[in-house]
């Protein structure tokens, strides 16, 4: 998908938890349309990034920008955002007392004034996408992780999001569902072009989704190389990015080609 | 006849304008005519409510069509008109034999609990029976940390209720009393009630409340996140990690708890003695030595210890059969409050009969 102008920035964003500084001084742009992968060792802030950018964990300094807006100074901007962002959690996030088609519909409640019959044809027609029509009435806890995590998807598409958010979305996949949950997210955004902000550390899918990375690293606190994922695999000098494209321990001379 | 031209995405925004000029058609305004010929895309929820508010005015009686909308929109069109038209409201149960179906279930449900609870409480007999064996199975700091939470925690709470009890029922009867000259029987009320029902129950109440829901939440939550299977795994006895502490430290602490709650609810009832019916001190205690008897006092503590058994027992339980997630956590905690004060009040009734029966009488 090629990439539009920037929908989202984070300008000098600084922030952590307790006084420990997770995040300093990083800017990054999202641009309309693309995917961005967030990657980085567990610890580098990719999860710290992810929550100021949804409005979930206030940055000690600096600014989250959604259309030009600061989402940390304006509630109403937040608020605004909020309605046209989809986010999936790690675990899918899906609220247990109720069905699968329920979980979906539970935003055309909350934000449309469309009638019950209509927000289930438009509840099934999100199923439908992710492939879980035939368990519209099953409760999460019924189907698979993987299954979870698309109906967590369906939900977040539900409002037909301009920015969809993915938490870790291979996290706890066997290989062949996390490869299907790649080809999913690509088909939505080349589909509707709906732009896509992925935190993950699953090399395959960072090579099989994205079209922008960005890097984190514990040692500075902020982003130590951006590019296309095979820019990033092939010719960065940075020991800690190549360490980590080509799944290696740093400063050993060995390791596997993911690609 | 007004035509309408839709261009690029139909979006939320655009949705809505084309719904407002939908809704304001109506039975004898010109037909409408909304050319979907450029329309490039759509997004799922604008387009429901465009075809939401057609299918509306249609209904009003309003002429309102589409035209030129291409293979894929129009059959999205034509498939949200078809599954809004084929909805049916889920059909709510209702009836009779619904009712009654219903009936039976609560009480399959509740004697299945009572047939599981009554499985658990002999594990954790046998548990504490094997602490005899194996004295290592005896948790001490577990124990005394539980203790601790049901036990110290509890007390100003249970000393602020008590006591306010005491008051409450040393008005209530020293009210009533007055208008026979009978206000000198006042202690002899306070002192009964309190030593033989209130004290033990409200103490008994309070823990389940305060610790039989916090066993339930704790057990639950250690389910879900599979602690207690990763317990089960290393080979550790569950029961004697996990249940025996807890009913052990209930065991210790609630005859205490009863103590409490009798002495508060006494000294309520000499703090109202005083104000109201202007008792001096040392008649209200005086007439307590005489009609008070040991036995009042250790049978209270001595039906705590089987409230102990009940509520530490049920709690687990309920914790321990918690399946699924967050809510399921909240379901354990409720039935586990809901179902300790039942079963503590069976237990009391049973007890209070037996104490009717072998309780001296007290001749004043």
């Amino acid at each position: 998908m090629s990439a539009g102008g920037v929908l989202m920035e984070t300008v000098r964003l600084t922030g952590g938890y307790e006084g420990r500084k997770v995040l300093d001084n990083v800017s990054m742009k999202v641009h309309m349309g693309e995917i961005l992968v967030i990657v980085g060792r567990s610890g580098c802030g990719k999860s710290t990034l992810m929550n100021h950018l949804l409005g979930l964990v206030k940055p000690w300094s600096g600014e989250v920008l959604f259309e030009g807006a600061d989402i940390w100074s304006d509630s109403a901007a937040l608020a605004r955002a909020r309605r046209r962002w989809g986010v999936l959690f790690q675990s899918g996030a899906l609220l247990g007392s109720l069905t699968l088609i329920e979980n979906v519909m539970l935003p055309l409640e909350e934000f449309t004034d469309l009638s019950p019959a209509f927000r289930m044809s438009v509840a099934m027609d999100s199923l439908g996408k992710v492939g879980l029509d035939r368990f519209a009435d099953a409760y999460p806890l019924e189907v698979s992780g993987g299954m979870q995590k698309r109906a967590g998807l369906a939900r977040a598409m539900s409002l037909d999001p301009d920015v969809l958010f993915f938490d870790e979305p291979s996290a706890g996949l066997d290989p062949v569902t996390s490869a299907g949950l790649d080809d999913l997210i690509l088909t939505i955004n080349r589909l509707s072009g709906t732009t896509m902000v992925i935190v993950t550390h699953e090399l395959p899918s960072i090579f099989a989704i994205s079209d922008r990375v960005v890097m984190l690293d514990s040692s500075t606190h902020g982003i130590i190389a951006e590019g296309t994922a095979e820019q990033l695999r092939d010719s960065n000098d940075d020991d800690r990015v190549e360490a980590f494209f080509r799944r290696r321990a740093p400063g050993d001379d060995g390791g596997q080609d993911v690609s | 006849m007004i035509t309408r031209r839709m261009d690029g995405l139909l979006d939320v925004e655009a949705a809505a304008e084309l719904c407002a000029l939908v809704d304001s058609a109506g039975p004898g305004s010109d037909p409408l005519l909304i050319d979907l010929s450029e329309c490039t895309g759509f997004e799922t929820v604008a387009l429901a409510m465009l075809v939401q508010a057609l299918m509306e005015a249609r209904n009003r009686g309003a002429d309102v069509t589409t035209t030129g909308a291409q293979a894929e929109l129009a059959s999205r069109i034509e498939s949200l008109t078809r599954d809004a038209a084929d909805y049916r409201k889920p059909a709510k149960p209702g009836g009779f034999r619904h009712g009654m179906i219903q009936i039976g279930e609560k009480v399959d449900s509740m004697l299945m609990t009572l047939k599981g609870l009554a499985v658990f409480a002999s594990g954790t007999f046998r548990a504490v029976a094997r602490i005899r064996t194996n004295p290592r199975l005896l948790r001490v700091r577990q124990t005394l940390y539980y203790m601790e939470q049901a036990g110290v925690d509890a007390v100003p709470i249970i000393a602020i209720l008590c006591w306010l009890l005491g008051v409450v029922l040393g008005f209530q009867a020293g009210y009533q009393l007055k208008n026979f000259a009978a206000e000198t029987f006042m202690p002899d009320l306070i002192a009964y009630s309190m030593t033989w029902e209130i004290g033990p129950l409200l103490a008994a109440v309070m823990v389940a409340g305060r610790s039989g829901s916090a066993f339930a939440a704790e057990l639950g939550t250690m389910k879900v996140r599979q602690e207690t299977d990763a317990l089960t795994v290393m080979g550790m006895d569950i029961w004697s990690y996990l249940v025996t502490p807890k009913m052990l430290a209930l065991m210790v602490v609630m005859p205490f708890l009863v103590l409490l709650a009798d002495f508060f609810g006494l000294l309520g009832g000499l703090l109202i003695g005083g104000w109201y019916l202007d008792m001096p001190a040392h008649v209200y205690i005086s007439r307590l030595a005489l009609v008070v008897i040991p036995m009042d006092i250790w049978w209270g503590m001595l039906k705590s210890l089987v409230y102990a058994v009940i509520i530490s027992n049920v709690g687990c339980y309920m914790g321990m059969r918690v399946r699924g997630g967050a809510a399921e956590v909240g379901r354990a905690t409720t039935s586990a409050v809901v179902t300790s004060i039942f079963l503590v009040i069976v237990a009391d009734a049973i007890i209070s009969l037996i104490f009717v029966f072998i309780r001296p009488t007290v001749t004043v």
